[in-house]
């Protein structure tokens, strides 16, 4: 299992490509610092520049199907950080970047469009933007515990910082609960990282895996590193902070916090558990029982919510449980079922990305268009805003699993790995959650195709923020049926070292 | 020899126009009628190259994978290229009578998009060479369907889609589960790989068993099977060219093609006789043809009862392929066929009553004949090939049905059938009565609900000659059954293949 | 038995981290905190890191106990303004029940910890170290449970920090000092971070909340 993560015992990295990873971490947070001089107030040059990392990207993928996993160590010192760069991490990087990109597209016209943009918060807005892409690139890269605690505390904080910039009372409040809880959960990270360090001296992942034993200090060190993942995951029981954070913050800002912020720390926590604990799988059946009360409060509450935005956002709770269901499917059964749900989880993570990004920005355009925040209010949406709506439904169907998008697939091979695996129960918590998404989905639908609704004051968008949305949804869709491309790399780098 | 190209091309004219219809203003609506028609007159002549070419030996398959193990699959096989050629002769009719039908109402852009969507996906079933392929365009078309359902935007459409997408999305995704257990079990099988499951042994007949109902219960909420039908009723809220495509080709034909594909193609007639499935079908759709007819006898308006009627028509096709024998088998195939025809002509004169009369309740139709006399002959041929006289093509289906029965060793199926055709004509005949013998406001006695006069004709042109021409076809298929490329002929072919091997 | 210099030195930061997290007037507390983050320094001073006594002194006191003060309006030049916040007491009332009834997840936490420690013998030398780090983050659990105000949180946030850097200490080894001062080092920047946003952000809702209060008074009194 270890070595689908690309964790082998050291293995010399190709020449030049220890310069293309520092580019595809320092590149981003350049991007940043150019976009605080520049401030863009057009969507395109963001786009363009932004897609250098990922052309860097696609050449270490090419070095990575060459010559397999490339690892580095970095030593500072007598202080050594681990580093790997394998297909999963590479894709990663890439819907990273994808979403990122999209996210900066479509910042520049958001903002002309919002009132309440300060001028000082749009300074802050760019290097925040590109801080938050180099974490999350750590975050991929890196392969011990130390690095990836940096990466970890440089996300959370950055995350917390975008969410403030809108400024307003809401915005400050909730993300004011937001840092405290993201710091404790970093502070319970810490304490599980002393409880390794202590007990075995290393924070490399590859010599913790060979050298950790069961025990007490790891199970304790686990429950809290785990415990501390899940908060910044907001997963089901710690998921409190997650719908108001959302429904205060700009628009980009929650589609890249729930595109990607989130899924980092469920990628650090099934990472640790894999590595770790391997064979723990009464314990990974209790993560999985806390995806299933995801999936079903999640869904239940996004039903209820009266605002589009916590919609959308109670809809990441319930979908991050279908990603915790990967936890007991990977764990502990089989390779048969192992093989499957490691195919399902990746898709999953990836087909919600893109999927939840395009649905806020297709909601984020509603709300602009029609300058209200209730779904109730959309009544007759549909004939005003064809387009935001079709970005959404599109988005919509990746997220409840009906054909043809990835969300789909996802869901087949998820059922598919529950079936080999003998999980029944999985199956159930599937189900439900389906037909949960597509009652809160079509709950937004019922009210735009109302007809004679009574006509509000609102605004066009500009075309340009439609396209982004529509895109982005559309690559939610096609990556469901051409999913064999990035699964056919995950498998390269899995089987053939 | 193979094409890959031209099963692809069919699906992507109607996928394609999709697109081009959103980019176009709504206001538009001459370059749409153009896009629609050409597109629909395309995919026509595609169907018709693959039928030359089907005859010709020539086979046509296109797939790639999309995760291990799981193809998407297009493949052309006789059933499909009988169901993709009878959903594109009523996509041509259906979008002529569209344009009409919608003169002037709003939204007619998001209209014709999602109904070429439902289109695409209809030619997806009938293409799809595998189950999962099935799937997906079988949840598409649950999709796509939703807002031509709630089109008119008021709370009983509203309501009645709702209540659609709860049938269709439960029903959908218990199909769902039944297929990726079956895929956990065998892996993919191909549409007419029937040795896969048959080489399984004993052991696994129980499990087969219980696969093949949850399937079954997937596909029946589309097919409504009592009692599982809740929705279609309800759905008559929807305008007209999508009730009648809704009950002709669309969704519950492609819930009665998915049972037709399970039982033939996946589990394979040996397979299913011996697991005691076709016997289920049997008593279910006994039920559903009794249930459907009592049911449309008591409805008072038009619509409603042309949905009862559909609920229990639609139940010949599964009796004909529970029957075990070629002559069920054909009798099921025909009617599948033969039953869109039919009852797509009933509801394009549902809809011109509507339009041009304003009637939805039967007992204003008192002498409509009079009127309006080639709405009420299309109707009188439908309605007469609804009970199954000759020389209207129900006959035939009727007459395979029986002739199954007797073969199949179940002769108490012909009392079935004779209890069914006592209570169409029961609920039929008055209607004609109406039409044709009783005095109406064109008598002088009374007044039509709500006049309208939209064409030279008796109404629209749009809307007439699409009534004619399909109510000319379902008559057309009754008297040449015996020539080439009649249902019947095609039916018997299909049969032949799955017998004979 | 540990020697007895090495339980006086744990004793200060442990009992300024109680008055810290329980005196109910803030800028006392806050002013405790920067003592706290000098007993700490003098804590890593005798256990011989003189970098992280350093840090301490410069991260852990000067700047946060700067910050600390920002948030409360406190300025070197323009002396304490009398604002609600000074006076703030938690909305709450302290009572037994409540009290003892949030120690609970303080005391969950402990009893992890002391079972995942057992297996970790320490040293006599730095037993009392690692003792008073594990009542530091058992008190600033315990406070971070009980108390709503903002400043209070970050208060208890900070001295969990502590506590666990104190542990972090004592559990590494002679290899893994590097990482062990790597950890700590990013962890104490972070808590710097953490606690400049927090400031920030409690000064920004004080500002934001008193121009609400003023604004509704003179709306409502316009009339």
């Amino acid at each position: 299992m270890i070595e689908r993560l690309g964790l082998l015992v050291f293995q010399p990295a190709q020449p030049g490509s220890g310069w293309a990873v520092i580019l595809l971490v320092g590149l981003p947070l350049l991007l940043g610092i150019l976009g605080a001089i520049c401030r863009p107030s057009r969507g395109w040059p963001a786009v363009f520049l932004g897609l250098l990392p990922f052309m860097v990207a696609v050449w270490l993928l090419q070095r990575v199907r060459e010559h397999g996993v490339q690892a580095w160590v970095l030593e500072l010192g007598s202080l050594t950080l681990h580093w790997r760069a394998d297909a999963l991490t590479l894709l990663l990087f890439m819907l990273t970047q994808i979403v990122a990109l999209a996210s900066a597209a479509y910042a520049p016209a958001y903002l002309r469009a919002v009132e309440d943009a300060s001028k000082g918060s749009l300074v802050w807005l760019w290097p925040l933007l590109g801080t938050l892409v180099t974490s999350l690139s750590l975050i991929w890269l890196a392969a011990d515990l130390l690095a990836l605690y940096i990466g970890l505390e440089l996300m959370g904080l950055t995350a917390v910082g975008l969410m403030l910039l809108p400024g307003r009372v809401e915005a400050l409040a909730a993300g004011m609960r937001y840092l405290l809880l993201a710091l404790v959960g970093s502070l319970a990270f810490l304490m599980g990282v002393t409880l390794l360090l202590g007990a075995w001296g290393r924070l490399d992942l590859v010599g913790l895996a060979a050298v950790s034993e069961p025990g007490p200090v790891l199970w304790v060190a686990m429950a809290l590193l785990s415990g501390g993942l899940l908060l910044k995951a907001a997963a089901f029981p710690l998921h409190a902070w997650l719908a108001p954070v959302h429904a205060s913050a700009w628009t980009p800002v929650s589609a890249l916090h729930a595109a990607l912020v989130i899924k980092a720390s469920f990628f650090i926590a099934l990472q640790l558990w894999l590595v770790l604990v391997p064979d723990a799988a009464v314990a990974a059946r209790l993560v999985g029982g806390m995806g299933a009360a995801a999936v079903i409060w999640g869904g239940l509450m996004a039903w209820r919510a009266a605002k589009l935005k916590d919609v959308v956002a109670w809809s990441t709770v319930a979908q991050l449980g279908y990603l915790l269901l990967g936890f007991p499917l990977l764990i502990g059964t089989a390779s048969v079922a192992a093989d499957i749900a490691w195919e399902g989880t990746w898709l999953q993570l990836a087909a919600h990305s893109l999927a939840k990004a395009a649905m806020f920005l297709a909601a984020g355009n509603l709300l602009l268009a029609t300058g209200v925040s209730r779904v109730a209010d959309l009544a007759g949406a549909s004939r005003r805003f064809p387009l935001s709506l079709l970005s959404f439904g599109i988005a919509a169907i990746s997220l409840i699993g009906l054909p043809p998008s990835a969300g789909f697939t996802a869901k087949w091979l998820l059922l598919h790995a529950a079936l080999a695996a003998g999980q029944w129960p999985w199956l159930v918590v599937l189900a439900i959650g389906t037909l949960l998404s597509a009652a809160y989905v079509f709950r937004v639908f019922r009210y735009s195709f109302i007809e004679d609704a009574p006509l509000h004051d609102y605004r066009p968008v500009p075309w340009g923020m439609d396209l982004i949305a529509l895109v982005v949804a559309s690559s939610s869709l096609l990556l469901g049926l051409l999913a064999e491309w990035p699964l056919a790399l995950l498998r390269l780098a899995g089987g053939a070292s | 020899m193979s094409q890959a190209w031209l099963p692809l091309a069919t699906l992507a004219t109607s996928l394609l126009v999709v697109p081009a219809i959103f980019a176009l203003p709504e206001r538009a609506w001459r370059a749409r009628a153009v896009l629609n028609l050409s597109a629909a007159l395309v995919k026509l002549a595609l169907v018709a190259l693959m039928v030359v070419g089907f005859y010709l030996g020539h086979s046509f398959e296109f797939g790639f994978t999309v995760v291990d193990g799981v193809r998407f699959l297009l493949k052309v096989d006789a059933l499909g290229l009988t169901f993709a050629g009878l959903s594109s002769l009523l996509w041509l009719a259906t979008t002529i009578y569209a344009i009409g039908y919608l003169e002037d109402s709003p939204n007619r852009k998001r209209f014709f998009g999602f109904f070429s969507l439902c289109i695409a996906s209809t030619v997806g079933i009938s293409l799809a060479g595998n189950l999962f392929t099935f799937l997906l365009f079988y949840e598409l078309l649950t999709l796509s369907t939703y807002p031509l359902v709630v089109h008119r935007g008021h709370p009983r459409a509203l309501a009645a889609g709702s209540l659609y997408l709860r049938y269709t999305l439960t029903g959908g995704l218990v199909l769902l589960l039944g297929v990726v257990a079956l895929h956990a079990l065998v892996g993919d099988i191909a549409f007419g790989d029937r040795e896969v499951l048959a080489d399984l042994g004993p052991d696994y007949h129980p499990l087969l068993f219980g696969l093949f109902l949850v399937m079954l219960l997937g596909l029946g909420v589309k097919a409504a099977l009592v009692p599982l039908h809740g929705w279609l009723p309800r759905a008559m809220v929807a305008p007209a060219p999508v009730s009648a495509l809704l009950h002709a080709v669309a969704v519950v034909k492609a819930g009665a093609f998915g049972i037709v594909r399970l039982v033939y193609d996946v589990y394979g007639i040996d397979l299913s006789f011996e697991l005691g499935l076709l016997t289920v079908l049997t008593v279910v759709a006994t039920i559903t043809i009794l249930y459907g007819s009592i049911r449309a006898l008591a409805q008072e308006e038009l619509k409603p009862r042309l949905a009862f009627s559909t609920v229990s028509q639609v139940s010949y096709i599964v009796l004909g392929i529970s029957l075990f024998g070629p002559f069920g088998t054909i009798a099921g195939l025909v009617h599948l066929m033969h039953q869109g025809l039919m009852k797509v002509t009933l509801f394009y004169c549902a809809g011109n009553y509507a339009e041009e009369l304003g009637i939805h309740r039967i007992d204003e139709l008192d002498g409509a004949g009079r009127r309006m006399p080639l709405t009420s002959l299309a109707f009188t041929v439908g309605a007469l090939g609804m009970i199954g006289l000759p020389p209207v093509a129900g006959f035939v289906s009727k007459w395979y049905l029986g002739l199954g029965a007797v073969q199949a060793g179940m002769p108490w199926v012909i009392a079935v059938l004779v209890t069914s055709s006592l209570l169409n004509a029961a609920y039929f005949l008055p209607i004609l009565h109406r039409l044709w013998f009783r005095p109406g406001p064109e008598h002088g006695r009374g007044e039509w609900p709500e006049e309208r006069h939209l064409g030279r004709l008796e109404t629209s042109g749009w809307l007439l000659w699409p009534t004619a021409a399909t109510a000319l076809f379902s008559l057309l298929a009754g008297l040449l059954a015996g020539m080439p490329f009649s249902p019947l002929d095609l039916a018997a072919i299909m049969a032949t293949g799955e017998y004979l091997r | 038995m540990p020697p007895l210099d090495d339980v006086l030195l744990a004793m200060p930061p442990v009992l300024l981290a109680a008055l810290v997290l329980f005196d109910r007037h803030l800028v006392r507390a806050c002013s405790l905190f920067v003592l706290f983050a000098l007993a700490v320094a003098l804590t890593w001073w005798w256990l011989g890191f003189i970098w992280l006594a350093l840090l301490e002194i410069l991260l852990g006191a000067a700047l946060t106990g700067a910050c600390l003060f920002h948030a409360l309006g406190i300025s070197p030049v323009g002396g304490a303004p009398q604002t609600r916040l000074t006076h703030w007491k938690d909305p709450v009332v302290l009572t037994w029940r409540r009290g003892l009834g949030q120690s609970i997840p303080a005391l969950a936490a402990l009893g992890m910890l002391a079972t995942a420690l057992a297996d970790m013998p320490a040293s006599d030398s730095i037993a009392a170290t690692r003792w008073s780090g594990q009542v530091l983050v058992g008190l600033g659990l315990w406070a971070f449970a009980l108390h709503r105000h903002l400043l209070r949180r970050l208060l208890a946030f900070n001295i969990i920090g502590t506590g666990i850097f104190l542990v972090l200490m004592t559990l590494v080894g002679e290899a893994a000092t590097a990482a062990g001062h790597g950890l700590v080092m990013t962890g104490l920047m972070v808590a710097l971070l953490g606690t400049v946003l927090g400031a920030l952000l409690i000064r920004r809702l004080d500002t934001l909340d008193a121009q609400r209060v003023v604004g509704s008074e003179s709306g409502g009194g316009a009339p």
